[in-house]
């Protein structure tokens, strides 16, 4: 056998490969060491994604059948600190989103906590923001849907401290504060085990951009406003258009920092690839496309159960602007 | 030899790891990344001008930045008619206070004391300016009723530094939050914004008048215009003010003549639309306007001006810093001192 045809049998056989040469080796090796670079910044990524944050129970959520259909979302938010025992949470915020991805057009409607509902799984009526406590994600879902006559697609839920870390992570958010927002009582409950505690917040009026914490209370104070629960519910609404807003501006390489934020701190049914759907979606959205619904009167009127301070249903002008507005 | 080419060969792919970890970190949106001002430097600007970030306040002038507080709470700088003295906020947790100051920022003399041992007993001073004969400092402040939730701003003024009486100049509408933004007239009466809710329970601010403490006034824009955070020009005969016309994004910088004496307002030119704008005020000599804006969408205040121009094609505004991330509730001053 020349000498040729030995090397090209042992090439054939695989056994001892040529090594490659040298300068090649060091390339690949700067390749690899760059690589292990990237996986080190996206591993709060890579981790996010290997546990699922997907806690809805399977079969419970709509699937939604194409990236253009229409699909309503409901937004949940609670108080969940040291008050609370494990997932006992009250709502203290819900919110309805429609997305029509072919028209364009978005439809946000806020759900006052304290409207007086048939609970589901419960011979009770009582405060819609206490079917989470009753019955966690699924009672509250069924119990929208069976109230309001509405099909939810998705879910998403968010505590105190996750809404702080998300829009931290988003590098705050710029709005304009329509009033002097002054609460002498806002809880002083976040990380802190004194949760009865209480401090003063006053956010002065005017274009700002508020971090996590201001951010919150923004969203959260409500003693001082003539509009009650009402206006803590149109200045959500407004954060979640400054969130929209903000998140234009993030790329690739905020993508650790945002999932290092949400993990374990929100609850959806949306898996990551879905989220990712509807972030496109959302991203051609103008905010000015979004309509905005309170519930205040005609569709609801403040009174009294018992000794609870409750917000009545007028389903009679309710259920027409569901319809309307978010059609099955 | 060879050991050592390997060793140093495998430092470098550990640095070029490194390095790679802290390009994609900078590669992160930086829209709110925020630099001290101290450490920046920016287009000049004739005169002087004192700004707040942070809890600090800050001397702009001849295109660098000086700290004149420590980062402890300051903010809302006003300056006195001589330039002598600056009027400031110095907020805690519970309670502000409004300080005396000279112009390089020491503490004079403390004007108000408002905390107290119990939460709920703690007051708010916010937005200090000197009357225009540098006699009295007007401030909102929180008059609450006791026992209740309702916490509203008043317009209040007290003597600068002297003896003399408190005076409240303003009543607001309940549970709106109150009154804001005293500015002093040198005729002595005072522009001002009143919030109200309407029976859609939407929120409305207005620019108003008033000549005297606890007179009515009068609004000198309309509910659905939504101005605020007025203005004056140094000769009293311009107002600018920001207006959102219902928008929580987005703000219009307005400019009208103003008659103080009718107690009227001039049609409104927008200077700027669009954008963010806040907290304006007018250059020593008129000609120009200084208010705070995201230079991008989505991050933080920075200093910008515009030529105080109603002309159909006026001068565009410009940024005069990038990212020192200013407190959009404190109006820059300027002095020409």
């Amino acid at each position: 056998m020349s000498e040729f045809s030995a090397r090209g049998q042992r090439l054939l056989d695989g056994r001892h490969a040529l090594p490659l040469p040298r300068p090649t080796r060091i390339i690949v090796g700067f390749l690899l060491a760059g690589l292990i670079g990237l996986t080190a910044y996206f591993l709060p990524l890579f981790q996010s994604a290997s546990t699922p944050i997907v806690t809805s129970g399977g079969e419970l959520i709509n699937p939604v059948s194409g990236p253009t259909d229409p699909f309503t979302v409901l937004l949940l938010g609670s108080d969940d600190d040291s008050k609370f025992a494990g997932d006992q949470f009250n709502t203290q915020s819900m919110i309805l989103v429609r997305v029509d991805p072919i028209s364009k057009q978005a439809t946000m409607m806020s759900i006052p906590r304290d409207l007086w509902t048939p609970i589901e799984g419960q011979r009770y009526m009582g405060k819609i923001s206490t079917a989470y406590q009753a019955g966690g994600v699924q009672a509250t879902i069924a119990t929208v849907e069976q109230n309001f006559h509405v099909r939810i697609d998705d879910y998403i839920w968010i505590g105190l401290a996750g809404l702080i870390k998300v829009i931290d992570s988003l590098g705050g958010v710029n709005l304009v504060v329509t009033n002097p927002v002054m609460d002498d009582f806002y809880p002083a409950d976040i990380n802190t085990s004194s949760p009865y505690g209480y401090y003063r917040v006053a956010l002065l009026p005017g274009p700002v951009h508020l971090d996590g914490v201001h951010a919150l209370q923004y969203v959260r104070s409500r003693h001082g406003d003539l509009r009650g629960d009402f206006a803590r519910s149109e200045r959500q609404q407004q954060l979640l258009l400054a969130m929209k807003a903000q998140s234009k501006h993030i790329n690739l390489a905020d993508f650790p920092d945002i999932a290092g934020a949400l993990n374990g701190e929100v609850k959806t049914s949306i898996s990551l690839e879905r989220a990712r759907q509807l972030y496109s979606v959302l991203d051609k959205f103008d905010s000015d496309h979004i309509k905005r619904i309170l519930l205040g009167p005609p569709y609801t009127s403040e009174g009294w159960a018992g000794d609870q301070s409750v917000v009545y249903p007028n389903w009679g002008q309710i259920l027409p602007l569901v319809s309307q507005y978010f059609p099955q | 030899m060879k050991a050592v080419t390997y060793a140093v060969l495998l430092l470098a792919m550990v640095g070029f790891a490194f390095g790679v970890y802290r390009i994609a970190g900078m590669l992160k949106s930086d829209g709110s990344h925020v630099q001290k001002p101290t450490s920046t430097y920016a287009q000049a600007l004739p005169g002087k001008m004192f700004v707040a970030q942070g809890g600090a306040i800050y001397r702009f002038q001849n295109g660098t930045f000086t700290q004149l507080t420590e980062d402890a709470g300051w903010t809302q700088p006003s300056s006195s008619p001589d330039g002598t003295q600056l009027v400031a906020v110095q907020r805690h947790l519970n309670y502000s206070d409004v300080y005396l100051l000279t112009a390089s920022g020491r503490v004079v003399q403390q004007l108000t004391h408002l905390q107290s041992s119990s939460v709920e007993g703690n007051h708010w001073a916010f937005l200090p300016r000197f009357s225009a004969d540098g006699t009295r400092i007007f401030f909102a402040y929180d008059d609450k009723a006791p026992g209740t939730y309702e916490v509203d701003l008043t317009i209040l003024s007290v003597p600068a530094g002297g003896s003399g009486r408190d005076l409240v100049w303003t009543v607001p509408n309940q549970y709106t939050g109150g009154d804001t933004d005293p500015v002093p007239l040198r005729d002595g009466g005072l522009v001002y914004t009143k919030y109200s809710i309407d029976d859609q329970s939407a929120v409305h601010s207005q620019v108003w008048l008033t000549t005297r403490p606890g007179a009515p006034g009068t609004p000198l824009t309309k509910p659905e215009e939504d101005c605020a955070q007025p203005a004056l020009s140094p000769d009293g005969t311009s107002i600018a003010m920001v207006c959102r016309h219902g928008q929580l994004q987005s703000t219009e910088l307005v400019l009208a003549t103003f008659d103080a004496v009718n107690g009227t307002i001039g049609p409104e030119a927008v200077l700027i639309q669009g954008q963010l704008s806040a907290s304006p005020t007018f250059s020593p000599d008129g000609q120009t306007i200084a208010f705070l804006a995201p230079v991008q969408q989505g991050g933080t205040f920075q200093l910008w001006s515009v030529p105080a121009d109603t002309s159909p094609s006026p001068s565009a505004a410009r940024p005069i810093t990038q990212n020192v991330g200013l407190d959009s509730t404190a109006a820059p001053v300027w002095d020409k001192r």
